[in-house]
Protein backbone atom coordinates (compact mmCIF):
# COMPACT_ATOMS: atom_id res chain seq x y z
CA UNK A 1 0.00 0.00 0.00
CA UNK A 2 1.46 3.40 -1.09
CA UNK A 3 1.73 5.92 1.21
CA UNK A 4 -0.37 9.18 1.09
CA UNK A 5 1.13 12.24 0.51
CA UNK A 6 -0.12 13.75 3.95
CA UNK A 7 1.31 10.59 5.56
CA UNK A 8 -2.12 9.18 7.08
CA UNK A 9 -2.83 5.62 6.58
CA UNK A 10 -5.88 4.38 4.32
CA UNK A 11 -8.09 4.64 7.37
CA UNK A 12 -7.48 7.62 8.43
CA UNK A 13 -9.13 10.76 8.44
CA UNK A 14 -8.22 14.74 8.70
CA UNK A 15 -8.57 16.46 11.81
CA UNK A 16 -12.19 17.47 12.07
CA UNK A 17 -13.78 20.57 13.62
CA UNK A 18 -16.64 22.14 13.94
CA UNK A 19 -18.69 25.29 15.21
CA UNK A 20 -22.03 25.99 15.54
CA UNK A 21 -24.00 29.46 15.83
CA UNK A 22 -21.06 31.57 14.44
CA UNK A 23 -23.45 34.10 12.17
CA UNK A 24 -25.60 36.56 14.15
CA UNK A 25 -28.08 37.03 11.26
CA UNK A 26 -28.53 33.48 10.36
CA UNK A 27 -31.43 31.33 12.28
CA UNK A 28 -28.51 28.45 12.37
CA UNK A 29 -24.99 28.29 11.04
CA UNK A 30 -22.16 25.96 11.13
CA UNK A 31 -18.34 25.82 10.03
CA UNK A 32 -17.16 22.63 9.25
CA UNK A 33 -13.39 21.86 7.79
CA UNK A 34 -12.18 18.66 7.43
CA UNK A 35 -8.17 19.41 7.21
CA UNK A 36 -7.87 22.13 4.82
CA UNK A 37 -11.46 21.72 2.85
CA UNK A 38 -13.65 24.12 5.50
CA UNK A 39 -17.02 24.79 4.51
CA UNK A 40 -19.36 27.19 6.33
CA UNK A 41 -23.48 26.88 6.13
CA UNK A 42 -26.30 29.17 7.26
CA UNK A 43 -29.82 28.36 7.79
CA UNK A 44 -32.88 30.55 7.08
CA UNK A 45 -36.10 29.57 8.10
CA UNK A 46 -38.81 28.15 8.33
CA UNK A 47 -40.21 31.40 6.25
CA UNK A 48 -43.52 31.39 5.19
CA UNK A 49 -44.68 30.12 1.40
CA UNK A 50 -43.21 27.68 -0.80
CA UNK A 51 -41.97 27.90 -4.59
CA UNK A 52 -43.95 27.73 -7.51
CA UNK A 53 -43.16 23.92 -8.33
CA UNK A 54 -43.21 22.98 -5.11
CA UNK A 55 -45.92 20.64 -2.93
CA UNK A 56 -47.65 22.94 -0.08
CA UNK A 57 -48.38 20.49 1.90
CA UNK A 58 -44.64 19.82 2.68
CA UNK A 59 -41.93 21.98 3.85
CA UNK A 60 -39.15 22.69 1.42
CA UNK A 61 -35.95 23.45 0.85
CA UNK A 62 -33.85 25.58 -1.11
CA UNK A 63 -30.31 25.05 -1.28
CA UNK A 64 -27.67 27.98 -2.44
CA UNK A 65 -23.99 27.02 -3.52
CA UNK A 66 -21.48 29.67 -3.40
CA UNK A 67 -17.93 28.73 -4.45
CA UNK A 68 -14.65 30.45 -3.18
CA UNK A 69 -13.91 31.92 -6.67
CA UNK A 70 -15.14 31.86 -10.04
CA UNK A 71 -18.91 31.98 -11.55
CA UNK A 72 -21.51 29.60 -10.80
CA UNK A 73 -21.58 26.98 -13.05
CA UNK A 74 -22.91 23.51 -14.01
CA UNK A 75 -21.25 21.90 -11.17
CA UNK A 76 -22.45 24.36 -8.31
CA UNK A 77 -25.90 23.22 -9.65
CA UNK A 78 -25.39 19.92 -9.37
CA UNK A 79 -24.13 20.00 -5.79
CA UNK A 80 -27.01 22.07 -5.00
CA UNK A 81 -29.43 19.44 -6.59
CA UNK A 82 -27.56 16.82 -4.24
CA UNK A 83 -27.92 18.23 -1.16
CA UNK A 84 -30.96 19.47 -1.16
CA UNK A 85 -32.58 15.75 -1.89
CA UNK A 86 -30.45 14.41 0.74
CA UNK A 87 -31.51 17.62 3.59
CA UNK A 88 -35.23 16.74 2.13
CA UNK A 89 -34.84 13.09 3.38
CA UNK A 90 -33.55 13.62 6.59
CA UNK A 91 -35.48 16.24 7.36
CA UNK A 92 -39.71 16.15 8.91
CA UNK A 93 -41.46 17.56 6.22
CA UNK A 94 -44.66 17.48 7.65
CA UNK A 95 -44.16 19.44 10.64
CA UNK A 96 -44.11 23.14 8.89
CA UNK A 97 -46.09 22.60 5.43
CA UNK A 98 -46.30 25.67 3.81
CA UNK A 99 -42.70 26.89 4.15
CA UNK A 100 -39.28 27.18 3.06
CA UNK A 101 -36.06 26.84 4.52
CA UNK A 102 -33.30 28.31 2.91
CA UNK A 103 -29.68 27.03 3.02
CA UNK A 104 -26.81 28.76 2.36
CA UNK A 105 -23.40 27.29 1.82
CA UNK A 106 -20.43 28.96 1.12
CA UNK A 107 -17.21 27.47 0.43
CA UNK A 108 -14.34 28.61 2.30
CA UNK A 109 -11.19 26.06 1.40
CA UNK A 110 -11.42 23.25 -1.53
CA UNK A 111 -8.99 20.26 -0.71
CA UNK A 112 -10.79 17.17 -1.57
CA UNK A 113 -14.14 15.94 -0.21
CA UNK A 114 -15.76 19.13 -0.93
CA UNK A 115 -19.50 17.83 -0.90
CA UNK A 116 -18.78 15.57 2.18
CA UNK A 117 -17.70 18.36 4.24
CA UNK A 118 -20.99 20.38 2.69
CA UNK A 119 -23.40 18.24 4.25
CA UNK A 120 -21.20 17.40 7.43
CA UNK A 121 -21.90 20.90 7.64
CA UNK A 122 -25.42 21.86 6.47
CA UNK A 123 -26.55 19.19 9.10
CA UNK A 124 -24.77 21.31 11.96
CA UNK A 125 -26.51 24.03 10.73
CA UNK A 126 -30.11 22.71 10.85
CA UNK A 127 -29.49 21.03 14.29
CA UNK A 128 -28.27 24.67 15.52
CA UNK A 129 -31.36 26.37 13.58
CA UNK A 130 -33.97 24.03 15.10
CA UNK A 131 -35.30 22.64 12.41
CA UNK A 132 -37.07 19.25 13.15
CA UNK A 133 -35.08 16.17 11.56
CA UNK A 134 -35.58 12.57 11.65
CA UNK A 135 -31.48 11.73 12.27
CA UNK A 136 -28.45 13.36 11.55
CA UNK A 137 -26.89 12.63 8.37
CA UNK A 138 -23.09 12.06 8.32
CA UNK A 139 -20.85 12.15 4.99
CA UNK A 140 -17.30 10.79 4.01
CA UNK A 141 -15.53 9.98 0.56
CA UNK A 142 -13.80 6.88 -0.18
CA UNK A 143 -11.40 6.48 -3.32
CA UNK A 144 -10.72 3.35 -4.76
CA UNK A 145 -7.08 2.76 -5.60
CA UNK A 146 -5.76 0.22 -8.48
CA UNK A 147 -4.57 -2.48 -6.60
CA UNK A 148 -8.55 -2.44 -5.06
CA UNK A 149 -7.51 -1.00 -1.62
CA UNK A 150 -9.68 1.55 0.01
CA UNK A 151 -8.85 5.35 1.25
CA UNK A 152 -10.84 7.70 2.87
CA UNK A 153 -11.21 11.15 2.95
CA UNK A 154 -9.49 12.14 -0.12
CA UNK A 155 -7.50 15.24 -0.46
CA UNK A 156 -7.92 17.21 -4.13
CA UNK A 157 -4.37 15.61 -5.35
CA UNK A 158 -6.14 11.89 -4.33
CA UNK A 159 -9.04 12.82 -6.09
CA UNK A 160 -7.39 13.70 -9.32
CA UNK A 161 -5.30 10.88 -9.55
CA UNK A 162 -7.44 8.22 -8.48
CA UNK A 163 -9.62 6.10 -11.14
CA UNK A 164 -12.80 6.09 -9.59
CA UNK A 165 -14.14 7.41 -5.78
CA UNK A 166 -17.42 7.75 -3.96
CA UNK A 167 -19.05 10.34 -1.34
CA UNK A 168 -20.96 8.27 0.70
CA UNK A 169 -23.42 9.92 3.51
CA UNK A 170 -25.04 7.74 6.35
CA UNK A 171 -27.55 8.34 8.82
CA UNK A 172 -25.79 8.42 12.18
CA UNK A 173 -25.74 6.34 15.12
CA UNK A 174 -28.96 7.18 17.62
CA UNK A 175 -28.46 6.58 21.68
CA UNK A 176 -31.59 4.48 22.52
CA UNK A 177 -33.08 3.41 25.30
CA UNK A 178 -34.59 0.16 23.83
CA UNK A 179 -33.16 -2.86 24.31
CA UNK A 180 -31.38 -3.99 21.86
CA UNK A 181 -31.84 -7.44 22.11
CA UNK A 182 -35.18 -7.36 21.35
CA UNK A 183 -34.04 -4.93 18.18
CA UNK A 184 -31.30 -7.11 16.74
CA UNK A 185 -34.23 -8.67 14.48
CA UNK A 186 -34.42 -5.10 12.45
CA UNK A 187 -31.04 -3.69 10.75
CA UNK A 188 -29.73 -0.99 13.38
CA UNK A 189 -30.53 2.71 11.40
CA UNK A 190 -26.89 3.23 10.64
CA UNK A 191 -26.88 0.11 8.28
CA UNK A 192 -28.91 2.53 5.79
CA UNK A 193 -27.52 4.91 3.05
CA UNK A 194 -28.56 8.23 2.44
CA UNK A 195 -26.86 9.33 -0.61
CA UNK A 196 -24.09 8.19 -2.59
CA UNK A 197 -22.50 9.90 -5.71
CA UNK A 198 -19.98 7.97 -7.50
CA UNK A 199 -17.37 9.24 -10.04
CA UNK A 200 -15.08 7.13 -12.40
CA UNK A 201 -15.61 3.24 -13.23
CA UNK A 202 -15.28 0.88 -10.67
CA UNK A 203 -16.15 -2.92 -10.21
CA UNK A 204 -19.44 -3.82 -7.77
CA UNK A 205 -17.06 -5.32 -5.26
CA UNK A 206 -14.68 -2.39 -5.12
CA UNK A 207 -18.35 -0.13 -4.35
CA UNK A 208 -19.58 -2.74 -1.41
CA UNK A 209 -16.04 -2.19 -0.17
CA UNK A 210 -16.21 1.38 -0.05
CA UNK A 211 -19.73 1.40 1.51
CA UNK A 212 -18.34 -0.64 4.34
CA UNK A 213 -15.69 1.27 4.83
CA UNK A 214 -17.04 3.69 4.74
CA UNK A 215 -20.07 3.23 7.09
CA UNK A 216 -17.28 2.13 9.74
CA UNK A 217 -15.56 5.56 9.42
CA UNK A 218 -18.79 7.27 9.58
CA UNK A 219 -19.30 6.26 13.51
CA UNK A 220 -16.30 8.18 14.20
CA UNK A 221 -17.56 11.24 12.59
CA UNK A 222 -21.23 10.57 14.00
CA UNK A 223 -19.11 10.50 17.67
CA UNK A 224 -17.43 13.71 16.99
CA UNK A 225 -20.80 15.62 16.09
CA UNK A 226 -22.63 14.36 18.63
CA UNK A 227 -19.74 15.48 21.22
CA UNK A 228 -19.63 18.46 19.60
CA UNK A 229 -23.50 19.28 20.13
CA UNK A 230 -22.73 18.45 23.70
CA UNK A 231 -19.71 20.51 24.25
CA UNK A 232 -21.28 23.15 22.63
CA UNK A 233 -24.77 23.04 24.92
CA UNK A 234 -22.51 23.11 28.01
CA UNK A 235 -19.24 25.23 26.81
CA UNK A 236 -21.88 28.07 26.33
CA UNK A 237 -23.02 27.90 29.85
CA UNK A 238 -19.37 28.31 31.05
CA UNK A 239 -18.95 31.84 28.54
CA UNK A 240 -18.51 34.40 31.29
CA UNK A 241 -18.55 37.87 30.65
CA UNK A 242 -16.00 39.89 29.91
CA UNK B 1 -24.83 1.41 29.65
CA UNK B 2 -25.37 -1.82 29.49
CA UNK B 3 -29.23 -3.35 29.00
CA UNK B 4 -30.36 -5.85 31.11
CA UNK B 5 -33.35 -8.24 30.34
CA UNK B 6 -33.75 -10.14 33.48
CA UNK B 7 -33.67 -6.41 35.80
CA UNK B 8 -35.42 -4.23 33.21
CA UNK B 9 -32.64 -1.84 33.76
CA UNK B 10 -32.82 1.10 30.85
CA UNK B 11 -30.44 3.92 29.81
CA UNK B 12 -32.07 7.24 30.79
CA UNK B 13 -31.61 9.63 28.37
CA UNK B 14 -33.50 12.01 30.86
CA UNK B 15 -31.08 15.58 31.57
CA UNK B 16 -28.68 14.63 28.80
CA UNK B 17 -28.30 15.76 25.73
CA UNK B 18 -29.94 14.45 23.06
CA UNK B 19 -29.71 14.83 19.01
CA UNK B 20 -31.95 13.88 16.32
CA UNK B 21 -32.80 10.71 15.97
CA UNK B 22 -32.12 9.33 19.50
CA UNK B 23 -35.06 6.71 20.75
CA UNK B 24 -36.01 7.63 24.26
CA UNK B 25 -39.16 6.27 24.94
CA UNK B 26 -40.34 2.62 24.48
CA UNK B 27 -43.74 2.89 24.31
CA UNK B 28 -44.17 -1.09 24.57
CA UNK B 29 -42.44 -1.04 27.85
CA UNK B 30 -44.87 1.45 29.65
CA UNK B 31 -48.45 0.20 29.01
CA UNK B 32 -51.88 1.70 30.37
CA UNK B 33 -49.30 4.97 30.87
CA UNK B 34 -50.25 8.58 29.66
CA UNK B 35 -47.73 10.54 28.47
CA UNK B 36 -47.72 14.06 27.45
CA UNK B 37 -45.00 15.16 24.95
CA UNK B 38 -43.61 18.60 24.82
CA UNK B 39 -41.57 20.16 22.23
CA UNK B 40 -38.77 18.50 20.12
CA UNK B 41 -40.10 14.28 20.91
CA UNK B 42 -42.59 12.49 17.78
CA UNK B 43 -44.43 9.54 18.00
CA UNK B 44 -42.58 7.07 15.85
CA UNK B 45 -44.83 4.06 15.85
CA UNK B 46 -43.77 1.92 19.14
CA UNK B 47 -41.02 4.83 20.35
CA UNK B 48 -40.79 8.29 21.08
CA UNK B 49 -37.46 9.57 19.41
CA UNK B 50 -36.20 12.98 19.18
CA UNK B 51 -36.69 15.87 16.92
CA UNK B 52 -34.89 19.11 17.98
CA UNK B 53 -31.04 18.39 19.72
CA UNK B 54 -31.09 19.98 23.44
CA UNK B 55 -31.38 18.47 26.80
CA UNK B 56 -34.22 15.87 27.63
CA UNK B 57 -36.45 17.12 30.45
CA UNK B 58 -38.86 15.05 32.53
CA UNK B 59 -41.13 16.72 34.72
CA UNK B 60 -43.00 14.08 37.15
CA UNK B 61 -45.16 11.63 36.64
CA UNK B 62 -45.59 11.79 32.79
CA UNK B 63 -44.44 15.18 30.66
CA UNK B 64 -41.24 14.97 28.40
CA UNK B 65 -39.58 17.37 26.54
CA UNK B 66 -36.92 18.28 24.67
CA UNK B 67 -35.85 22.15 26.21
CA UNK B 68 -33.35 23.97 23.34
CA UNK B 69 -32.88 27.68 22.63
CA UNK B 70 -33.17 28.80 19.06
CA UNK B 71 -33.60 32.22 16.81
CA UNK B 72 -37.08 31.25 15.55
CA UNK B 73 -40.25 30.47 17.32
CA UNK B 74 -42.83 27.71 17.41
CA UNK B 75 -46.05 28.92 18.46
CA UNK B 76 -47.56 27.57 21.33
CA UNK B 77 -51.00 27.77 23.06
CA UNK B 78 -51.12 30.22 26.13
CA UNK B 79 -47.35 31.94 25.15
CA UNK B 80 -47.24 35.49 25.42
CA UNK B 81 -45.11 37.15 22.46
CA UNK B 82 -44.14 40.23 21.34
CA UNK B 83 -45.25 41.16 17.76
CA UNK B 84 -44.48 43.47 15.01
CA UNK B 85 -47.79 44.83 12.90
CA UNK B 86 -46.78 44.32 9.59
CA UNK B 87 -50.17 44.66 7.86
CA UNK B 88 -53.60 46.15 8.10
CA UNK B 89 -56.19 43.69 6.80
CA UNK B 90 -60.27 44.64 6.79
CA UNK B 91 -60.72 42.44 10.09
CA UNK B 92 -57.29 41.45 11.65
CA UNK B 93 -53.71 42.79 11.86
CA UNK B 94 -50.56 40.84 10.45
CA UNK B 95 -48.40 40.15 13.00
CA UNK B 96 -44.68 39.32 12.94
CA UNK B 97 -43.95 37.07 15.85
CA UNK B 98 -40.73 35.24 14.85
CA UNK B 99 -42.61 32.15 13.80
CA UNK B 100 -42.51 30.28 10.03
CA UNK B 101 -45.79 32.12 9.35
CA UNK B 102 -47.33 35.53 10.32
CA UNK B 103 -50.18 35.78 12.99
CA UNK B 104 -53.55 37.15 12.90
CA UNK B 105 -54.66 39.55 15.61
CA UNK B 106 -58.64 40.20 15.19
CA UNK B 107 -59.47 43.96 15.30
CA UNK B 108 -61.63 43.03 18.31
CA UNK B 109 -59.78 40.91 20.46
CA UNK B 110 -59.07 44.04 22.84
CA UNK B 111 -61.02 44.81 26.16
CA UNK B 112 -64.23 46.59 24.75
CA UNK B 113 -63.46 46.22 21.42
CA UNK B 114 -66.15 47.12 19.07
CA UNK B 115 -66.29 47.67 15.25
CA UNK B 116 -66.73 51.77 16.23
CA UNK B 117 -63.21 51.77 17.97
CA UNK B 118 -60.75 49.96 15.87
CA UNK B 119 -57.07 50.80 17.49
CA UNK B 120 -55.34 52.35 14.95
CA UNK B 121 -52.10 50.46 14.43
CA UNK B 122 -49.52 51.11 11.69
CA UNK B 123 -46.72 48.66 10.11
CA UNK B 124 -43.93 48.47 13.03
CA UNK B 125 -45.89 48.99 16.11
CA UNK B 126 -45.00 46.87 19.01
CA UNK B 127 -47.46 44.77 19.83
CA UNK B 128 -47.70 42.50 23.84
CA UNK B 129 -50.21 39.67 23.00
CA UNK B 130 -50.89 36.39 24.03
CA UNK B 131 -51.24 33.29 21.70
CA UNK B 132 -54.91 31.89 21.33
CA UNK B 133 -54.40 29.06 18.29
CA UNK B 134 -51.54 27.76 17.25
CA UNK B 135 -51.26 24.09 15.37
CA UNK B 136 -48.61 23.42 12.87
CA UNK B 137 -50.70 24.57 9.64
CA UNK B 138 -52.66 27.28 10.27
CA UNK B 139 -51.31 30.98 10.66
CA UNK B 140 -51.75 31.50 14.75
CA UNK B 141 -54.04 33.61 16.67
CA UNK B 142 -53.15 36.44 18.88
CA UNK B 143 -55.55 37.99 21.39
CA UNK B 144 -54.90 41.60 23.25
CA UNK B 145 -57.25 39.94 26.12
CA UNK B 146 -56.86 37.45 28.55
CA UNK B 147 -58.67 34.30 29.02
CA UNK B 148 -61.84 36.87 31.31
CA UNK B 149 -61.83 39.54 28.66
CA UNK B 150 -59.90 42.38 30.41
CA UNK B 151 -56.65 44.30 28.86
CA UNK B 152 -53.98 42.96 31.45
CA UNK B 153 -51.18 44.88 30.27
CA UNK B 154 -51.24 43.77 26.61
CA UNK B 155 -51.36 45.93 23.78
CA UNK B 156 -49.40 48.43 21.92
CA UNK B 157 -45.80 49.04 24.16
CA UNK B 158 -45.11 52.59 23.80
CA UNK B 159 -41.37 53.88 23.76
CA UNK B 160 -38.76 52.03 25.56
CA UNK B 161 -36.11 49.82 23.34
CA UNK B 162 -37.13 46.38 21.88
CA UNK B 163 -34.00 43.92 21.18
CA UNK B 164 -33.99 40.59 20.15
CA UNK B 165 -32.90 37.47 21.70
CA UNK B 166 -32.81 33.61 21.59
CA UNK B 167 -35.90 31.97 23.21
CA UNK B 168 -33.94 30.16 25.48
CA UNK B 169 -33.00 33.40 27.37
CA UNK B 170 -36.34 34.39 27.13
CA UNK B 171 -37.48 31.47 29.10
CA UNK B 172 -35.03 32.06 31.65
CA UNK B 173 -35.51 35.66 32.54
CA UNK B 174 -39.54 34.90 32.74
CA UNK B 175 -38.23 32.32 35.14
CA UNK B 176 -39.44 31.70 38.94
CA UNK B 177 -37.90 32.93 41.34
CA UNK B 178 -36.91 36.05 40.07
CA UNK B 179 -34.01 35.56 37.36
CA UNK B 180 -30.75 37.02 39.04
CA UNK B 181 -29.63 39.73 36.52
CA UNK B 182 -33.57 41.48 36.55
CA UNK B 183 -33.52 41.12 40.39
CA UNK B 184 -29.98 42.73 40.20
CA UNK B 185 -30.69 45.71 38.23
CA UNK B 186 -34.20 45.77 39.82
CA UNK B 187 -32.13 47.08 42.97
CA UNK B 188 -30.76 49.73 41.81
CA UNK B 189 -32.64 51.62 38.61
CA UNK B 190 -36.59 51.05 37.98
CA UNK B 191 -37.52 50.09 34.53
CA UNK B 192 -40.37 48.02 33.37
CA UNK B 193 -39.55 45.60 30.60
CA UNK B 194 -42.15 43.00 28.48
CA UNK B 195 -40.69 39.58 27.57
CA UNK B 196 -42.49 37.67 24.75
CA UNK B 197 -41.38 33.60 24.74
CA UNK B 198 -40.69 34.39 20.69
CA UNK B 199 -37.26 35.89 21.53
CA UNK B 200 -37.85 39.50 22.19
CA UNK B 201 -37.61 41.77 25.10
CA UNK B 202 -38.99 45.14 25.38
CA UNK B 203 -37.00 48.22 28.17
CA UNK B 204 -38.21 51.11 29.07
CA UNK B 205 -36.77 53.06 31.94
CA UNK B 206 -36.89 56.80 32.99
CA UNK B 207 -33.56 58.03 31.31
CA UNK B 208 -32.07 56.42 27.93
CA UNK B 209 -28.69 55.57 30.06
CA UNK B 210 -31.07 53.06 32.22
CA UNK B 211 -32.39 51.65 29.00
CA UNK B 212 -28.94 50.72 27.39
CA UNK B 213 -27.76 49.27 30.70
CA UNK B 214 -30.33 47.22 31.66
CA UNK B 215 -30.60 45.74 27.30
CA UNK B 216 -26.97 45.38 27.46
CA UNK B 217 -26.99 43.39 30.85
CA UNK B 218 -29.67 41.20 29.82
CA UNK B 219 -28.05 40.27 26.44
CA UNK B 220 -25.09 39.44 27.99
CA UNK B 221 -26.48 37.36 30.96
CA UNK B 222 -27.79 34.12 28.76
CA UNK B 223 -24.75 32.07 29.22
CA UNK B 224 -23.64 33.32 32.88
CA UNK B 225 -24.99 31.36 36.44
CA UNK B 226 -26.54 33.45 38.95
CA UNK B 227 -23.87 34.25 40.82
CA UNK B 228 -22.02 35.14 37.62
CA UNK B 229 -24.81 37.30 36.40
CA UNK B 230 -24.95 39.42 40.27
CA UNK B 231 -21.26 40.00 39.64
CA UNK B 232 -21.69 41.04 35.97
CA UNK B 233 -24.49 43.24 36.86
CA UNK B 234 -23.23 45.10 39.76
CA UNK B 235 -19.61 46.24 37.85
CA UNK B 236 -21.99 47.45 34.40
CA UNK B 237 -23.72 49.62 37.23
CA UNK B 238 -20.54 50.60 39.16
CA UNK B 239 -19.30 52.31 35.62
CA UNK B 240 -22.33 54.29 35.66
CA UNK B 241 -21.57 55.09 39.33
CA UNK B 242 -25.32 54.32 40.37
CA UNK B 243 -24.24 51.89 43.55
Amino acid sequence: MEDRTDGRNANQLRPLGCSRNILNRAHGSARWSQGNTIVLAAVYGPKSGTKKGENPEKASFEVIWKPKTGQIGKQEREYEMILKRTLQSICLVNVHPNTTTSVIVQVVGDDGSLLPCAINASCAALVDAGIPMKHLAVSISCGLMEEGSIILDLTKSEEEKLKAFAYLVFPNSPLSVIDKVHSSKEEPIEHGIITSVSYGAMPVSGYFDCLERGRAASAAISEFLRRSLQKQSSDDASRAAQ
Amino acid sequence: MDVDTGNMTQTNLVDKVVVPGDVVLDLTKMENQTIKLGSGLRQDCDYISVMQAGKLRLSKPNKYWVESSQKRYVPRLEDTVLGIVVEHRSDNFLVDIKAPNLAFLPVLAFEGGTRRNIPKFETGTLIYARVVKANGIMNPELSCTDASGKAAEFGQLKNGYMFETSTGLARMLLSSPTCPVLEALGNKISFETAVGLNGRVWVNASSPDDVILVSNAIMRSEFLSGTQQRIMAEKLLERLQKS
